[in-house]
């Protein structure tokens, strides 16, 4: 099965918080994803970025971390001893301890929602769509295509301006 | 046990996104996303902050849930809606008998249509023309100025258009905070290649998406556009047929914005010269091209100038009547159309019909069966100034908050004390609440169905999710009640016997031109809604406005001529910045509903005063300090954040949080709208202990009330 992730377009980020607020609803009072701002001048939301080759999952002592068929890094809570390794060699610092339950948490890609075949509710709501859902690859494909598009029609513009004389 | 995903619309801005609300048994347990509805104003079913966390103000714990009486300022015995409903309907009585202009009624842009129509039906028949509501404080320029030069006050598009247009305006509008999924269109239309032009004195989460940025001095609009149009005539790049067909006042035009050259607004604006030139080409050439705008022009003692010469922009272009084209004034409320065009507004009836022309005033009298004042009636702000004249001596206000709202907040607190007689209808606890004699509690917009205009004429249906709490009752039942208890018992439209929002909607179809085919049960059909003008009930609705002709007398766009006029008040030495106000996409007006949001206030927990970097170095000030804003009208105590984002000069303040103690009051000659978007203020630190205390003297945005044993 094509292994799906959270596509982050930081260019089209209007730093509205949306993703922020979504995933704190359907978490319980808890986000999974920041966004933010830099110098005035763009914004970021990164979450788990379910890594291929996950860091996380290789260091968990108990196999509390481990990936579902969809491909996402899940934390199995009856089995995590809280040992904060998983945060420690996330280079995003993503993996968080609730220190209520003394287990980690993370995005789970909202497995609820998938299970009902609906999007991770963050690119669910995100209005420009700088958070896409889908196979990396694919995602790609697309956006190469959307560039070849905008080049044609920027020479077509071009060809229209001078057949006119202008 | 039953879930059920009911569709509504989002109960916060004018793009009017739909989202359903899931319940269990009735009882709320989340929203689900409308990606499987076509066509509606929120492709794929996306939402903004707020609009994801609307079950939280719902179920506030402070929500209105039974009439109150008042026993004395901010102190209230709970009574039932019997005595509610006729103790309000004998006071009405006695004011219409004695006299109706005593009274002021305030509808309200974050309720249904039909609760509006009938707040102005009931003033009307009342006899007195006093009825408006906040549009005034925000969309009146647009609605006079557009008036003037094509003939009605709405967007002349829709969001489609402004994803096929090739050159985006937007000026004095924070488009990607303030209308976060409107926004979504101008990104596409980016990605296909449009090019985007922001004119904004801040510059905003919108101008990191411009391809030109043009920062301009607040109040320096009508120098900005004079300058453009300038450009646009001297290098012939306007659509020269479309001025000769369908325009007239160009010869006049020409001539004021002769000595309105680039270097001469550079000077007024402070914009370099070759960006206005380059803007001016960038506009004028794309083929197809929308102008967006929002408070920061209309908010002006010459907003309605300011919206008049956008209109004559986008007309010289020929950018009207054509898809991918128009001009679109952004609506801040979901229902802020609506209000206006049911005629909360106090010189026209319904579809914008008016008072003072006999024979419209002919239709209703016979419509209504009463006869009818054919005088305009007050505005929002001018009724303040009437309660210190005595003139004004009763308020009834439907879901409006006028002392966080209005501009010059010392002043309307003054005014309300003077009320003999005040009645807040409303879901929570306001600060205007704690001058009410009467308080009745109302279901917030999910918790009822009616329908509601977006800011693209788009008229939809939003269905009842959930119940209301406690006694609380929809707004169209409490003015249906107060009607019939006043004595309008008539048969249909002659009186208030009323029974479903439904039938309200058919009287509307009936007097509403625009409105004519919009029928409750197409609405419920298409939960797309249909874009008025629509006028009858087979016709599609209506995306683009005077394709043949615009709705003046004769049919022409009257363009303006407009000489440079600045703020009405400037920096001086004593108070030397200019301030002006804006917003945050995680707050919605005057926070009644997002200040009950946990997880809006968490992450917009508090209003920042932006100052730029070498400002702040004079002054001694750092991010997060605390300094005293002061003007001519009040004082307030705020944190400072260092920007760059602000010109050197200016202060901007998020006026959610009570900001209009300091704002001015002085108003646009025609439309009445306050300028809130200019004045001049100095700036000092203060300490955290000064601030607290200053804190105490601004209304408090979430009021407790006391209620006690009757
Ligand atoms: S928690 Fe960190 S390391 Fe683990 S999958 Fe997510 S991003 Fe990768
Ligand atoms: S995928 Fe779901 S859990 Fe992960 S950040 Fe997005 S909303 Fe949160
Ligand atoms: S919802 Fe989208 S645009 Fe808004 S902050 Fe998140 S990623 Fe950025």
């Amino acid at each position: 099965m094509a292994r799906k992730t959270v596509f982050i377009d930081f260019s089209k980020c209007i730093e509205c918080r949306a993703c922020e607020v979504a995933c704190e609803r359907e978490h319980n009072g808890r986000s999974f994803i920041n966004v933010f701002e830099w110098q005035e001048m763009a914004a970021m939301a990164l979450n788990c970025r379910h890594c291929e080759n996950a860091p996380c999952v290789e260091v968990c002592p108990t196999n509390a971390l481990y990936r579902d068929e969809d491909g996402a890094v899940l934390l199995a809570p009856q089995k995590c001893i809280g040992c904060l390794m998983c945060g420690i060699v996330c280079p995003f610092g993503i993996p968080e301890l609730d220190s209520l339950n003394k287990i980690m948490m993370k995005c789970d890609l909202c497995a609820h929602r998938r299970a009902e075949g609906k999007l991770p509710a963050c690119v669910e709501t995100c209005p420009t769509d700088a958070l896409l859902f889908g196979d990396f690859n694919d995602i790609q494909r697309m956006r190469r295509e959307k560039f070849t598009e905008k080049a044609i029609e920027s020479t077509k513009e071009g060809e229209k301006i001078s057949l006119m004389g202008l | 046990m039953e879930e059920k995903l009911t569709p509504v619309v989002c109960p916060y801005c004018g793009v009017g996104c739909r989202l359903y609300i899931k319940t269990l048994d009735g009882y709320p347990t989340g929203i689900e996303y409308a990606e499987d509805i076509p066509s509606i104003s929120n492709e794929k079913g996306k939402l903004c902050p707020k609009g994801n966390a609307i079950l939280e103000y719902l179920l506030a714990r402070d929500r209105l849930k039974k009439p109150l009486k008042a026993k004395e300022e901010g102190k209230f015995v709970e009574i039932s809606w019997n005595e509610a409903i006729r103790e309000v309907a004998e006071r009405l009585k006695e004011y219409s008998k004695d006299d109706p202009d005593a009274m002021m009624f305030f509808g309200s842009a974050r309720t249904y249509n039909e609760p509006n129509y009938l707040i102005q039906k009931l003033a009307r028949m009342l006899g007195t023309n006093n009825v408006d509501h906040c549009a005034r404080l925000c969309h009146s320029s647009t609605v006079t100025g557009l008036k003037a030069v094509f003939g009605a006050g709405a967007m002349t598009n829709t969001f489609r258009d402004i994803e096929e247009a090739n050159v985006i305006f937007i000026i004095g509008h924070n488009f990607a905070e303030t209308h976060p999924v409107g926004f979504r269109y101008v990104i596409k239309a980016k990605e296909r290649g449009a090019k985007v032009i922001v004119a904004d004195p801040r510059f905003t989460r919108t101008a990191w998406f411009a391809d030109i940025y043009l920062q301009h001095y607040p109040g320096t609009d009508i120098a900005l556009l004079n300058g453009l149009i300038h450009v646009i005539i001297k290098e012939g790049l306007y659509d020269e047929d479309f001025v000769r067909r369908r325009c007239t006042g160009f010869e006049e035009l020409a001539k004021i914005v002769e000595k309105f050259t680039p270097e001469y607004v550079e000077e007024i604006t402070g914009v370099p010269a070759e960006l206005i030139v380059q803007a001016a080409r960038t506009f004028a050439t794309a083929g197809k091209g929308v102008i967006t705008w929002a408070m920061g022009i209309t908010q002006h003692t010459h907003g309605h100038d300011n919206v008049r010469l956008a209109a004559t922009l986008s007309a010289i272009c020929g950018y009207q009547g054509r898809e991918g084209c128009g001009v679109s004034p952004m609506r801040g409320q979901n229902n802020v159309q609506g209000a206006c065009d049911l005629g909360v507004l106090p010189n026209v009836f319904p579809g914008y019909q008016a008072v003072t022309d006999p024979e419209k005033r002919k239709f209703f009298e016979e419509f209504w069966g009463v006869s009818l004042s054919g005088e305009i009636g007050l505005t929002v702000i001018e009724a303040a100034h009437a309660i210190e004249k005595g003139k004004v001596r009763a308020y009834y206000v439907m879901g409006e908050n006028p002392v966080i709202s209005d501009a010059n907040t010392n002043h309307v607190l003054k005014a309300l004390r003077k009320l003999e007689f005040m009645v807040v209808q409303d879901i929570v606890p306001t600060p205007t609440m704690e001058f009410a004699d009467i308080v009745l509690p109302a279901a917030a917009m999910p918790e009822n169905e009616g329908s509601l205009t977006n800011t693209e004429r788009r008229v939809q249906w939003s269905f009842k999710a959930i119940n209301p709490p406690g006694e609380a009752r929809p707004d169209w039942w409490i003015i249906s009640e107060i009607g019939k208890a006043v004595g309008f018992a008539g048969e249909g439209a002659k009186g208030f016997s009323y029974t479903s929002p439904e039938e309200v909607l058919r009287e509307i179809n009936a007097c509403t031109p625009q409105y004519r085919g919009i029928t409750p049960e197409r609405l419920k059909k298409n939960l797309a809604g249909i874009h008025w003008p629509c006028p009858s009930e087979d016709h599609p609705g209506t995306r683009v406005l005077y394709r043949d002709r615009f709705l003046t007398s004769d049919g022409l766009a009257h363009l303006a001529a407009v000489d440079y006029k600045g703020p009405a008040e400037l920096p001086d030495e004593e108070y030397p910045f200019i301030l002006t106000t804006v917003r945050y996409v995680g707050h919605y007006h005057t926070l009644t509903m997002t200040g009950r949001s946990r997880s809006l206030v968490k992450r917009w927990p508090e209003p920042l005063a932006e100052i730029h970097p070498e400002d702040a170095e004079k002054l001694g000030i750092t991010t997060g300090d605390w300094v005293k804003i002061e003007t001519r009208r009040g004082v307030y105590p705020i944190r400072a954040k260092v920007t760059r984002s602000v010109k050197k000069g200016v202060i901007a303040v998020p006026w959610h949080w009570g900001a209009n103690v300091l704002t001015n009051d002085a108003l646009d000659p025609v439309s009445k709208i306050p300028e809130t978007k200019v004045c001049a203020c100095r700036v000092v630190k203060i300490t955290e202990e000064e601030a607290r205390e200053l804190i105490k003297a601004v209304p408090k945005v979430i009021p407790e009330v006391e209620v006690v044993k009757g």
